[in-house]
C-alpha cells in the first residue's frame, strides 16, 4: 500500500457525458490524484445526496492525463445516478489514488487485455501505459450490444488488434468474449493476460491463461465501505488467505484467487 | 489576541485522553490504514479492530449492505490474532504519539483472559475494550453481553489479569442495558462504551434471499443515533464510571448531544468511511460550541442535560 500518495482531494467535474446506454464518462479535474495514479487504481468518491447518509463509491480510474482523471460508470443505483447528474463545475470529494493496480512483468512484449462490459474501465489506462512502454497490446472486448462496447476508440487507437464479441451479434462474433480467449492466447502467445468484467468471465479467462501457462491478472469488484484497508468489508479469498480488494487489490494474480464457484465446489466436497 | 483554548481532554479511569473523540473499533483498522488521511495527533486514542487469541477468518461475502441512513455489516471479527497484532501493528502504534485502546474479543472467557494476559506485558497498550457485544459471531461476542451474570463473569475474569484501564463495550440488543452496565462496573470495569451495532437484516427482493451471507448483521450509522443516545442517557444515570458514547455520530452536534446525555468521550464509527476528516471536524465543532458559550472544558458538558430536566 503506497500510503504516502493517498490524498483527500476536492475534484471538479470538467465533463460528464453519456457514452452508451446507462453508461457515463466523467472527466474530473484532480491535479494531485492525476499526477500519481497508476493503471488499475481507483478513487473513492463521496456521494452527497442531500442529508441522506450514503457510503462512498469506488470507481476505477479509466484514464489520467494532465490534471484530469476519467471514470467510466454504469448507472445502477443511488450513487451512480447522483454521479450521472453532476454537471461541469460541480465539485465532489475524492480519496485516491487507492489500491494496488496492474503490474507489468519484466520483459513483457505482448499483452492480451480482456474486457467484459464495464470491465473496460480499469483497462483503458493500462492499454495506454503498455503502448507507451512499447508493449504490443491485443484487446478482446465483449458487451451485450455493439453500442455498449465502451472505450472502443481508445482500444482501437493503442491496440494492434481488437477482437469483439456481443451477446446479440451486433458486432464481432455472437456470444461471450471468453470464447475468443483460448484462440487468441494460442495465436499471439502473450506474456501476460489482463482481465476485468463479470466474475464468471474473469474465472474463465483465468482458466484459459492457466491452461496455456500464461500469467494472468484480474481486477475484482467487492462492496466497499472505507476503501482504505480498515474495515475488512471487501475481502477476497486467495490461496494465501483473505485479502482486501481495496488495498491488496483490486488487481490480483489470477492464480492466487479462489473463485466463488471453486469455494462452492470445495464446500460440496 | 488569541482566543482562549478549550480543554478537550478527558479522563477514562487512570487514562487521560488528549481529546474526547476517538474512533469506534472495527472502523479504523489499527490506525495505520488512515495515516496521512486523518490528523492522528488530534484524536484521543486509536481504538483497534477486535483482537482474539487465534486468527479468526470472519464471515463469508457479502459482508456489508447499505441501508437507509446506515449500513449493515457482518465482518465477523476477522483478525490475525493477538501475536500478529503485537508483532505487526503495535510497533507502528508505539512509534506514534497515540493512546492505544485494544478491542479484545473471544469465544470463551478463557480466550478473553488469554488475550488480556498477552497484552498485559506489552508497552504502548493504554487500555482494553472488552468486546462482549459483537452480533456477528456464533460463539462468544454478544452472548457475554446479553446477561448480567455473563457480563460480570467475563469482566471479573479479565479484571483479575490486567492492570490496564478496562472498558467494557455493551450491546444494545438487550432489554435493560443499564443493568448490564451495572454488572460490568460492579465486576471491575473502569468505564463502559456503548452502543455496539443493532442486529438487523436486509433481503434482496430480486433473489428473495438475505443480502448478507450470514443473513443478519449489525446496523450502524445515523439511523441508530436516537437509540444510542437514549441508552447513553440511561447508563449515565445507572453507573458512576465514565461512559464512552457512540452510535451514528456523524456531525459535531451529534457528539455534543452524546456529551450532554452523559458520555465523557464519543466514538465515531461509520462516519469515518464517508469522511476520514469526520473526527477532526467533530473536534472543531465541539471546540466552537464550547467557545461560543464560554465553556472552558468539554468535560463540563458531560451529563449537563440531566441537570436541566424538569419534572419526573
Amino acid at each position: 500500500m503506497s500510503a504516502d500518495r493517498r490524498v483527500v482531494e476536492e475534484v471538479v467535474v470538467e465533463a460528464n457525458e453519456r457514452v452508451a446506454t446507462g453508461v457515463g464518462l466523467a472527466a474530473l479535474r484532480a491535479p494531485r490524484i492525476a499526477q500519481s495514479v497508476l493503471p488499475g487504481q481507483f478513487v473513492h468518491l463521496r456521494i452527497a445526496e442531500g442529508t441522506a447518509f450514503i457510503l462512498r463509491r469506488p470507481f476505477s480510474v479509466h484514464r489520467a492525463h494532465g490534471e484530469t482523471i476519467e471514470v467510466l460508470y454504469q448507472v445502477v443505483g443511488t450513487g451512480t445516478r447522483w454521479l450521472s447528474s453532476r454537471e461541469p463545475g460541480d465539485a465532489m470529494d475524492a480519496i485516491g489514488p487507492l489500491g494496488t493496480g496492474w503490474s507489468v512483468p519484466d520483459g513483457a512484449a505482448h499483452a492480451l487485455l480482456v474486457a467484459g462490459g464495464l470491465g473496460a474501465a480499469p483497462l483503458g489506462m493500462l492499454a495506454e501505459d503498455l503502448a507507451a512502454r512499447g508493449v504490443a497490446v491485443t484487446v478482446a472486448q465483449g458487451a451485450p450490444t455493439a453500442e455498449r462496447l465502451v472505450a472502443r476508440d481508445l482500444f482501437e487507437r493503442v491496440a494492434r488488434t481488437v477482437a469483439t464479441a456481443t451477446d446479440d451479434g451486433s458486432a464481432g462474433v455472437r456470444g461471450f468474449v471468453t470464447a475468443l480467449v483460448p484462440g487468441l492466447i494460442e495465436e499471439i502467445r502473450p506474456d501476460v493476460v489482463y482481465a476485468c468484467g463479470p466474475e464468471p468471465m474473469m474465472c474463465a479467462v483465468a482458466a484459459a491463461a492457466r491452461d496455456a501457462g500464461v500469467a494472468c491478472q484480474v481486477s475484482l469488484e467487492r462492496l466497499m465501505a472505507c476503501g482504505v484497508g480498515a474495515c475488512l468489508s471487501c475481502t477476497v479469498t486467495t490461496r494465501s488467505g483473505l485479502k482486501r480488494a481495496c488495498a491488496d487489490g483490486p488487481v490480483f494474480d489470477a492464480a492466487d484467487v479462489v473463485w466463488a464457484q471453486d469455494e462452492v465446489e470445495g464446500l460440496k466436497r | 489576541m488569541s482566543e482562549p483554548k478549550v480543554d478537550l481532554s478527558v479522563r477514562i479511569g487512570a487514562l487521560t485522553l488528549r481529546s474526547c473523540v476517538i474512533p469506534a473499533s472495527g472502523t479504523f483498522g489499527s490506525g495505520r490504514e488512515y495515516a496521512g488521511l486523518v490528523d492522528l495527533s488530534r484524536i484521543g486514542a486509536v481504538v483497534t479492530k477486535g483482537v482474539s487469541l487465534e486468527p479468526w477468518p470472519g464471515n463469508p461475502q457479502p459482508r456489508i449492505v447499505e441501508t437507509a441512513s446506515g449500513m449493515l455489516n457482518s465482518i465477523g471479527l476477522q483478525n490475525p490474532g493477538v501475536e500478529a497484532f503485537c508483532a505487526n501493528d503495535l510497533p507502528w502504534l508505539r512509534s506514534q504519539d497515540l493512546a492505544v485502546i485494544v478491542n479484545v474479543s473471544g469465544h470463551s472467557i478463557d480466550e478473553y483472559v488469554a488475550v488480556a494476559e498477552r497484552l498485559e506485558r506489552e508497552e504502548g497498550v493504554s487500555a482494553l475494550e472488552l468486546n462482549i457485544s459483537c452480533p456477528n459471531v456464533d460463539a462468544g461476542g454478544m452472548q457475554f453481553g446479553t446477561s448480567c451474570e455473563a457480563a460480570a463473569a467475563v469482566t471479573a475474569a479479565v479484571r483479575s489479569v490486567t492492570t490496564k484501564t478496562l472498558i467494557v463495550k455493551l450491546s444494545p440488543n438487550v432489554t435493560d442495558i443499564a443493568g448490564i452496565a451495572r454488572a460490568a462496573v460492579d465486576a471491575g470495569a473502569d468505564a463502559v462504551s456503548l452502543i455496539n451495532t443493532l442486529l438487523g437484516m436486509a433481503i434482496d427482493v430480486r433473489t428473495q434471499r438475505p443480502v448478507l451471507a450470514r443473513r443478519v448483521g449489525g446496523l450502524s450509522g445515523p439511523a441508530i443515533k436516537p437509540i444510542a443516545l437514549r441508552m447513553v442517557w440511561d447508563v449515565y444515570e445507572a453507573v458512576s464510571v465514565p461512559v464512552i458514547g457512540m452510535g451514528g455520530i456523524a456531525a459535531p452536534h451529534d457528539a455534543v448531544e452524546f456529551l450532554l446525555a452523559g458520555a465523557s468521550a464519543v466514538a465515531v464509527g461509520t462516519a469515518n468511511f464517508v469522511d476520514p476528516a469526520a473526527m477532526t471536524r467533530i473536534l472543531d465543532g465541539i471546540e466552537a460550541y464550547c467557545r461560543e458559550r464560554g465553556i472552558e472544558r468539554a468535560s463540563d458538558l458531560v451529563g449537563a442535560a440531566h441537570g436541566t430536566q424538569s419534572g419526573s
